[in-house]
């Protein structure tokens, strides 16, 4: 067994994913899904910009240079008190191929991801050197919220970790994962996270990105709901300088229900680019999103969503929902929801856009009540994020997502002192 | 109501005000297209050198941009096998017995009279109306307004049409404007002078036997600061066209305080590509109004637009599109916000039957510094049958924080619920299928000329009944 030496992102090889194999003495079956993956990643080549999805983020200025990360950054897990004992597993994902090979291997890297991401989950599959993997047994509701954080030390690498996320028949499980990174150094972060609800499984995924100001978040999240099911995902992009997510909900499961929220915050000259492609495949499904964007300074954000409901399907039922709170005149929004439907006995099908300032008869109003512009205009941008907030039942996730949020749009707490 | 047949409209010149008896034989052309085509037709014509330099160079804009790839299927299309210029003697104009059966039997159960059937077939032309058509041209000449051929308008007023003439579709747009500007043929040329309000609707249909529908017809209107016009082409029995490709261009100038409404209703034959760009400017307190109903054809794309570029200017489109069995009408809307306080409504109605397909597809941009502009979209489909498709693409790229812009789609069948009742009521399926779908398309068909809502309710109420197509 060699050990590789630090490679580039943009010079990886089929012989530097074979290293990473070495380096962590991975079994057989890890060392060929790796090479599998690496063969697709070849195969499917990054974006042009010429793809619809891809028309609004540029990837020129990508760093591929930077190397790819074989330290996995310090992973802390939170498991709430018995869930460990009902056979709940949260783990970092190689302490996960070490210790529960054989369940890994039955749920790792089987699946597409967004077709708009094929490249970088292919990518992820082949390169990852960290992650968490998350299991939840048959019949077992977890208590409490189970936590990951990721914190790299350093922000001047590529890292492309995976979470897995399997919630066996009829369980219930809520968990958050957190990923922060230091600001100031260009860097590349490409997190995939691969979500599946069993049947009637019950799942509450958030994700709070808080990426260093210069980091370029590609990253891809993909949502199976089986018969049955209910997924929740809350997406809080609060950080990085670029970020351009891929969503895929695959509602394959008879009576499948999916919920894709998002809050995004952002300022500067942050860039934040969603894709969400919700896949209404089965009966009586559902999937709704709802995404909702402040944006100050000169942020622009894009969203470019399609529910697609497959022929044949019955009484499906779908919603997606796009708002953008311009709060400055360099701000930007290109909110474009599409729907494609094959089929006819449809439940409720539907979606909508907005993008504007504040409505100044609410500023004015929030004024007489004593409030100066900026208090006003935090408090309004609280209320306008409650819609999705309201949304959050978990203390631990809700709680977190403020307090990261709290840099933009201030705390009810804070107001009231 | 009438309307034209490509093959009619493609008379060149000489055409002065009424019906025009095709004299005698022309240059024949060959099927394809090439330099050489594009420079023969405007010599045909008798063209100033203007406009043949400008068609040579449209040309080279077509041949060198690609098919658009985004939106409906135009693999069909063989650009050498479509005759681009088809003179009087070349209309090969086919008997009343050659028009497909479905096609006249349509044109029965909508009640059109025989000659107009029959000018609609492509197979007679509508002498009839000649004489409505002299009266209302002395009342439009008496205010000063130009309504002629587009390629009269250029003999005849030559410099009021180069100062204007593709300056809001200019030749290197896209392909299909480009294939338009360089072999051009037909139109309608509209001025409307300063205060003037031209009180009837302006009608293709009155100027029979003109180049007013042809497959690559060019229209340009020009509505003068304070005036307003009406102008509705199209019709909303099936026209029939043995020509493969229609890509007409329609240029509208709003100036200052002016309206204007153009209003198209197409029904073209399920073997037609109706590939047409069309786009108006509308300045500072200007409106302008697309009424646009696509009901026929193989493949439609068609997004008319607006841009806003003076304060106030306020732009609408309505939009109804009925998509039958292989057919696909992708057609929609664009408005650009370019000034400050401008607003803009889009209004999308759309049904899909049998293995048709509607697809709305629209742009609403905003540009920097143009504040309190308001934009609302309100887009819903109706999916009648199990195989029929519907998608929705409204783009929205927003760049001024000050401004309201929303949109909004609904997708549904029809209610299980509402046809119960009217069942209940005595109606058969077919019958209250076609009351339900009626009552969706409302709020647009109401905004038609009452023939065409009258046509286009019992057109609906033949679609639904199978009897059509």
């Amino acid at each position: 067994m060699t050990l590789e030496a630090p490679r580039a992102a943009a010079a990886l090889d089929a012989g530097a994913i074979e290293g990473i194999s070495d380096r962590f003495d991975e079994p057989d079956w890890l060392r060929a899904l790796r090479a599998r993956w690496w063969g697709r990643a070849e195969a499917t080549p990054p974006p042009t910009g010429q793809e619809e999805e891809w028309r609004r983020t540029s990837l020129d200025a990508l760093p591929r240079d930077v190397e790819l990360t074989f330290d996995a950054p310090e992973l802390e897990t939170h498991l709430p008190p018995g869930a460990a004992e009902a056979g709940v597993i949260l783990t970092d994902l190689r302490t996960a191929v070490r210790e529960h090979s054989e369940l890994v291997a039955r749920h790792l890297g089987l699946s597409d991801g967004p077709g708009s991401h094929a490249h970088f989950w292919a990518l992820a599959n082949a390169a990852w050197t960290g992650g968490a993997f998350c299991y939840v047994p048959r019949g077992v509701t977890v208590d409490g919220t189970l936590v990951v954080r990721q914190t790299l030390a350093r922000s001047d690498v590529a890292f492309h970790p995976v979470t897995l996320v399997v919630a066996d028949e009829s369980s219930s499980v809520t968990m958050l994962e957190e990923i922060v990174s230091p600001d100031g150094a260009a860097g590349w972060y490409g997190g995939i996270a691969d979500i599946q609800a069993g049947q009637a499984a019950d799942v509450k995924y958030a994700r709070l990105q808080q990426l260093g100001d210069e980091a370029w978040n590609i990253g891809a999240q993909r949502v199976s709901v089986g018969q049955d099911a209910t997924v929740t995902t809350l997406d809080a992009e609060i950080g990085s300088k670029i970020t351009k997510v891929g969503l895929e909900v695959e509602m394959s499961g008879r009576g499948g229900t999916s919920r894709l929220l998002g809050l995004l915050a952002a300022g500067d000259d942050q860039h934040i680019d969603i894709n969400a492609h919700q896949v209404l495949a089965a009966d009586y499904t559902t999937s709704d999103l709802l995404y909702l964007s402040a944006l100050y300074d000169r942020a622009r954000a894009a969203f470019y969503g399609v529910t697609l409901v497959e022929h044949g399907t019955k009484q499906t039922s779908s919603y997606q929902e796009c708002r953008n709170l311009l709060l400055s005149p360099d701000a930007g929004a290109e909110p474009i929801p599409v729907l494609e439907i094959k089929a006819n006995d449809i439940l409720r099908c539907g979606h909508g856009a907005t993008a504007g300032a504040i409505d100044p008869t609410q500023l004015f109003y929030a004024q007489t009540r004593g409030l100066d512009p900026e208090s006003a205009e935090r408090m309004i941008v609280r209320g306008f994020f409650e819609q999705v907030v309201a949304q959050i039942h978990d203390e631990t996730i809700r709680a977190r997502v403020l307090e990261a949020l709290a840099g933009r749009i201030g705390t009810t707490e804070e107001q009231a002192a | 109501m009438a309307l034209p047949n490509p093959a009619l409209t493609q008379i060149p010149d000489s055409y002065k005000y009424g019906w025009n008896d095709p004299e005698q034989p022309r240059t024949t052309f060959k099927k394809g297209i090439s330099a050489e085509v594009v420079a023969e037709i405007s010599r045909i014509k008798g063209e100033p050198e203007w406009m043949t330099k400008l068609r040579l160079k449209a040309y080279r804009h077509f041949e060198a941009r690609p098919m658009p790839k985004w939106g409906a299927d135009l693999d069909g299309i063989d650009f050498q096998d479509i005759y681009y210029y088809v003179t009087g003697t070349d209309k090969a104009v086919q008997s009343w017995d050659d028009v497909p059966e479905y096609i006249r039997r349509t044109y029965d159960k909508l009640g059109i009279p025989e000659a107009e059937k029959k000018y609609l077939a492509g197979v007679g032309g509508q002498y009839d109306s000649e004489v409505v058509y002299h009266n209302i041209r002395e009342d439009l000449e008496k205010q000063g307004v130009i309504f002629l051929g587009t390629d009269e308008a250029l003999k005849t007023h030559p410099e009021l049409f180069r100062e204007h003439f593709g300056t809001v579709i200019p030749a290197n747009d896209n392909k299909l404007a480009a294939l338009n500007t360089a072999v051009w043929s037909g139109g309608s040329f509209i001025y409307v002078p300063k205060g003037v309000h031209v009180e009837l609707p302006l009608q293709a249909y009155f100027r029979i036997n003109t180049e007013n529908m042809g497959q690559f017809e060019r229209t340009l209107i020009i509505a003068d600061e304070g005036s307003s016009v009406h102008y509705v082409e199209g019709c909303t029995a099936p026209t029939y066209s043995t020509a493969s490709l229609h890509s007409a261009v329609v240029e509208i100038i709003v100036k200052k305080g002016a309206r204007v409404r153009y209003t198209t209703i197409q029904n073209w034959s399920p073997n037609v590509y109706n590939l047409v760009t069309k786009r108006a400017v509308a300045h500072e307190d200007a409106v302008m109004e697309w009424v646009d109903g696509n009901l026929g054809s193989k493949v439609t794309m068609k997004y008319p637009s607006i841009y806003l570029v003076g304060e106030r200017a306020h732009g609408e489109v309505l939009s109804i599109a009925f998509a039958g069995d292989g057919q696909h009408q992708d057609a929609g809307g664009k408005i650009i916000h370019a000034a400050p306080n401008t607003t803009s409504l889009i209004t999308s109605k759309s049904i899909s039957r049998g293995t048709g397909r509607t697809s709305y597809r629209g742009l609403v941009k905003v540009y920097p510094g143009c504040q309190k502009s308001k934009s609302t979209v309100r887009c819903d489909a109706l999916i009648l049958d199990e195989e029929a498709r519907s998608d929705t693409y409204p783009y929205m790229e927003i760049d001024e924080e000050d401004v309201t812009i929303g949109h909004e789609a609904t997708v549904s069948k029809v209610g299980s619920e509402q046809l119960f009742y009217l069942m209940s009521r005595g109606l058969t399926e077919a019958e209250a299928s076609a009351m339900i779908v009626n009552g969706f398309i409302e709020p647009i068909v109401k905004e038609l000329p009452m023939e065409y809502a009258v046509e286009m309710n019992r057109l609906i109420q033949l679609q639904m009944e199978g009897a059509v197509g």
